[in-house]
């Protein structure tokens, strides 16, 4: 499904966080955000998936989602949130399971279908193993996995995730990636932000770089991680090569006119 | 454990300590004499004293204590805090404190209804306050601090009502409205308490699967499609009828919604929903112990039921507050 | 006593110093009272502006029977300064006061006379006489308590096939035990106090069901306090006391009789004996 922002504002306590901002997300791709600290990224993506109210429309295949009900909306989009919290030491399982609430709310009765999907899940970030264990008791890497696993179980077309791969090692990050990117091919849509330019380069098939409450540049990799806008945005200078899996970026350091504000 | 034996082992104890609670009493009826007056008939002083004094004082036991236990649940499923207890955050107090408010006053007309509604208002009251508070992001020490100031407020406030009052008994009965006391209750008090409490346990029971999606945050729980202010408004009533009805038949009753969420939890697989019915037939069963103890531990005395509570409690709450330093739950 | 009676004296000639502005005569000391019980001895003997002041507990309906008399007295709250404004030649209270009041008047050279709360009839007609000698009103006071032993005598037998079995019950299920002066009129009066014939002592509390088990055949309640609820009214209205079939409930038409020794005891002890005819062992075929 295609999810689309139409002229898309939001202040927060007085200050204008976002800035009229057009984005089209479609099915199929990995699109990542990128931008510098207090660019607008999370509030996007808030908007994006129904959780902050805004001016302007947010659309899912031309249907605006504001008309619909919470339940709707968790049908179509998942929602994975920067801030990883896990009030009670639950399950790994039941965890996952969780994901499965916008589907059979009151029923609290798991289906074989809803069990399928949960095992699914779970295989493809790797935490089946985990199955048992008190999500509290798990790593930072763990956890990410596990409630990754969740939005997965979730089932939906689309997936917003913001920074669901921030504070995991390298490993653990490709391997996180390399899920979204067997997501994307199962025909959702999915939208990630990212910090890490390297790993956004290579994975993602469209960056979108916010600067400022709005969209400095939307494109494949190649056309977005030029000299000029690494310079614009963030302030920063990098060497760029290409090889045979994809693009990579090595940030080298500050440019001499200086950062821009943020 | 699983869920059914737990259930089963948990409904057998309150049944347990029912018919033990229905067995003892100052006049002593043999078991079997007993049983029969309370079914068949029979002998008429035993057949009064087992239906008009014994059976409602264990059917409020169990009844009050299934509600604290089930709030307690909520409370702490919602407010995410597992030291989060009707006593202690003060809503027992604040229910006692609107109940003496409209009843010793005389501004209620009709004194049998003055009791369960002004406890109703005065525990709403306080929870929206606790809700207020917690949204600020605030930390555990905070919220039990401001109960803590919420109950004591509520408290001098009581016993401040109650010496104004031109009745000479008033100023004593804070001890009631304080400690609590299942003593003299009758088969009216039970009436008025079952359907203010069946309605708070359906708008407990009804926002069950939020708590559950709470575990996650309030951003994870909203991406589940959950409703939260919805589900807010369904625990503030639901805990305010259960608090508040139960605090207007026998005053506040502390550290039962406290103690056996937390003995129930490790049994349970810790989703919030889980826990509402065993931590309500935990707590039936503990409050019903706890009243038998109140009244048989002093040969010919009788202690408040909140007293044994507290004696049981209050240690407990300095020990989860000690651990806390570590892992809370 | 030396010192007493140069009070007197004193007194006495002060009084007449007044006697030429006032133009009021007073044969004795002038008195005030700390205690709720000496108020209403006091009040009953002593003469016009005697008595200087009363308790303020004196005023209370449900702890003294003189309550409308102790209107037209000045009020204090037991307090040392009060009784130094007052300036009165004697102090009388009780042996347990609430402050150290008594002990701090001695010092300051005060006459203080104690009186225990009596806790029998027996010992009424004494303490009645006493006050009367320390206010100087004997032959009132002679009067007074020669009526109340004459009255305590002629107390005939209830005229009941046996004694009729009474208890007081109060507030959350409290009752009257042996050692209470209710005890002693309830005795006096040819009854028998069942709280005290099952062991209780004092102000007890009495289990209801031991009132089913074995009901009295007259059951003392509270009366509510008209525009003043409180939980205490609930014991009146509970269902077990409805069931008592065999049992009459009264109350008496002054709460306070018992609370202190006094000629209104008498009057306690009257009212008891008048529920009499209408209780159960009591009861009469065929009218009287």
């Amino acid at each position: 499904m295609q999810l689309s922002a139409r002229n898309v504002s939001v202040s927060l306590s007085g200050r204008q966080v976002l800035n009229g901002v057009d984005l089209d997300l479609e099915p199929g791709e990995v699109t990542g955000l990128l931008g510098p600290n207090g660019a607008g990224k999370s509030t996007l993506m808030r908007a994006l998936a129904g959780q902050l109210t805004h001016q302007g429309h947010v659309e899912i295949d031309g249907q605006a989602i504001a008309g619909m009900s919470e339940v709707e909306r968790a049908r179509i989009t998942a929602w994975l949130p920067q801030q990883r919290v896990l009030s009670w030491p639950i399950s790994v399982q039941a965890v996952v399971e969780l994901g499965r609430l916008p589907w059979h709310g009151w029923r609290r009765v798991m289906s074989q279908a809803d069990r399928e999907k949960c095992a699914a899940a779970m295989e493809l970030l790797d935490v089946t193993g985990l199955a048992g264990r008190p999500a509290t008791e798990l790593s930072g890497g763990e956890q990410a996995r596990v409630l990754m696993a969740r939005a997965v179980a979730q089932d939906t077309p689309v997936l917003v995730a913001d920074e669901p791969a921030s504070g995991l090692d390298p490993a653990h990050q490709i391997s996180m990636m390399a899920a979204l990117r067997q997501l994307a091919g199962q025909g959702r849509t999915v939208f990630v932000s990212l910090h890490d330019l390297s790993l956004a380069a290579r994975w993602c098939d469209r960056l979108v770089l916010m600067k400022d409450g709005a969209i400095a540049a939307d494109g494949a990799p190649d056309e977005v991680m030029t000299d000029t806008t690494l310079r614009d945005v963030y302030g920063i200078s990098a060497r760029i090569g290409r090889d045979e899996c994809g693009l990579w970026l090595a940030p080298l350091g500050l440019t001499e006119g200086g950062m821009g504000n943020g | 454990m699983n869920r059914p034996r737990l259930i089963t082992t948990l409904i057998v104890l309150v049944i347990a300590a029912f018919v033990l609670s229905l067995l003892i009493g100052p006049a002593r009826i043999g078991p079997v004499a007993s049983i029969e007056a309370l079914i068949a008939g029979g002998n008429e002083a035993a057949m009064i004293i087992m239906r008009e004094i014994r059976l409602p004082r264990a059917l409020l036991a169990v009844l009050i204590g299934f509600s604290l236990g089930v709030a307690g649940a909520a409370l702490q499923g919602l407010l995410r805090n597992p030291l989060a207890e009707p006593g202690i955050i003060g809503i027992s107090a604040s229910a006692s404190l609107g109940a003496v408010l409209l009843f010793y006053t005389g501004l209620a007309g009709v004194s049998l209804l003055a009791l369960p509604a002004g406890a109703l208002t005065g525990a709403a009251l306080c929870v929206l306050v606790l809700l207020v508070i917690s949204a600020a992001q605030a930390s555990t020490i905070t919220l039990i601090l401001a109960g803590v100031a919420l109950a004591s407020l509520a408290g001098a406030l009581t016993s401040l009502v109650l010496n104004l009052s031109p009745n000479p008994y008033a100023s004593y009965e804070i001890i009631f409205w304080l400690l609590g006391s299942l003593k003299d209750r009758t088969m009216d008090h039970v009436w008025l308490v079952i359907p203010l409490m069946v309605l708070g346990w359906a708008a407990l029971w009804a926002s069950s699967r939020t708590l559950d999606a709470l575990s996650l945050g309030e951003e994870g729980a909203s991406g589940l499609g959950a409703n939260i202010p919805r589900a807010r408004v369904l625990i503030v009533c639901g805990v305010a009828l259960c608090v508040g009805a139960a605090t207007a038949v026998s005053g506040a009753i502390g550290f039962i919604g406290l103690i056996v969420p937390h003995l129930v939890r490790p049994l349970t697989n810790r989703l919030p929903s889980q826990l509402l019915l065993p931590a309500g037939l935990g707590g039936a069963a503990l409050l019903t112990i706890a009243d038998i103890v109140a009244r048989t531990i002093i040969p010919e005395r009788e202690l408040n039921v909140g007293v044994v509570t507290a004696l049981i409690g209050a240690p407990f709450f300095l020990w989860l507050v000690i651990r806390s330093r570590r892992e809370l739950f | 006593m030396e010192q007493f009676g140069k009070r007197i004296w004193t007194g006495v000639l002060a009084a007449a110093g007044l006697l030429v502005s006032t133009g009021s005569v007073l044969s004795g000391p002038s008195v005030a009272s700390l205690n709720v019980c000496t108020d209403q001895l006091a009040m009953l003997l002593a003469e016009p502006g005697q008595l200087k002041s009363v308790s303020n507990l004196a005023r209370d309906p449900t702890l003294s029977s003189l309550h409308e008399k102790a209107r037209q007295y000045p009020l204090n709250k037991g307090l040392a300064e009060e009784v130094l404004v007052v300036k009165p030649d004697l102090v009388v209270t009780g042996t347990f006061s609430l402050h150290n009041t008594t002990g701090l008047l001695s010092r300051l050279g005060f006459a203080v006379e104690e009186f225990a709360y009596s806790q029998s009839v027996e010992t009424i007609a004494t303490d009645i006489r006493r006050m009367g000698r320390l206010l100087e009103q004997s032959a009132r006071a002679g009067a007074m308590a020669s009526k109340f032993e004459h009255d305590l005598a002629e107390l005939a037998p209830l005229a009941c096939s046996r004694k009729p079995v009474a208890l007081f019950y109060g507030a959350r299920g409290v009752a009257l035990g042996k050692g209470t002066l209710a005890h002693s009129a309830m005795q006096a009066a040819g009854f028998i106090n069942m709280a005290a014939e099952r062991g209780y002592e004092g102000v007890a509390a009495f289990p209801l069901e031991l009132l089913v088990q074995d009901p009295p055949d007259l059951i003392i309640l509270p009366r509510p306090t008209p525009g003043a609820p409180a939980l205490a009214d609930e014991i009146l209205s509970h269902p077990v006391l409805k069931s008592l079939k065999t049992t009459v409930t009264g109350s008496f038409s002054r709460p306070a009789s018992l609370n202190c020794g006094g000629p209104f005891t008498m009057q306690a002890i009257h009212e008891l004996r008048a529920y009499a005819p209408s209780l159960l062992p009591c009861r009469k075929e065929g009218g009287s």
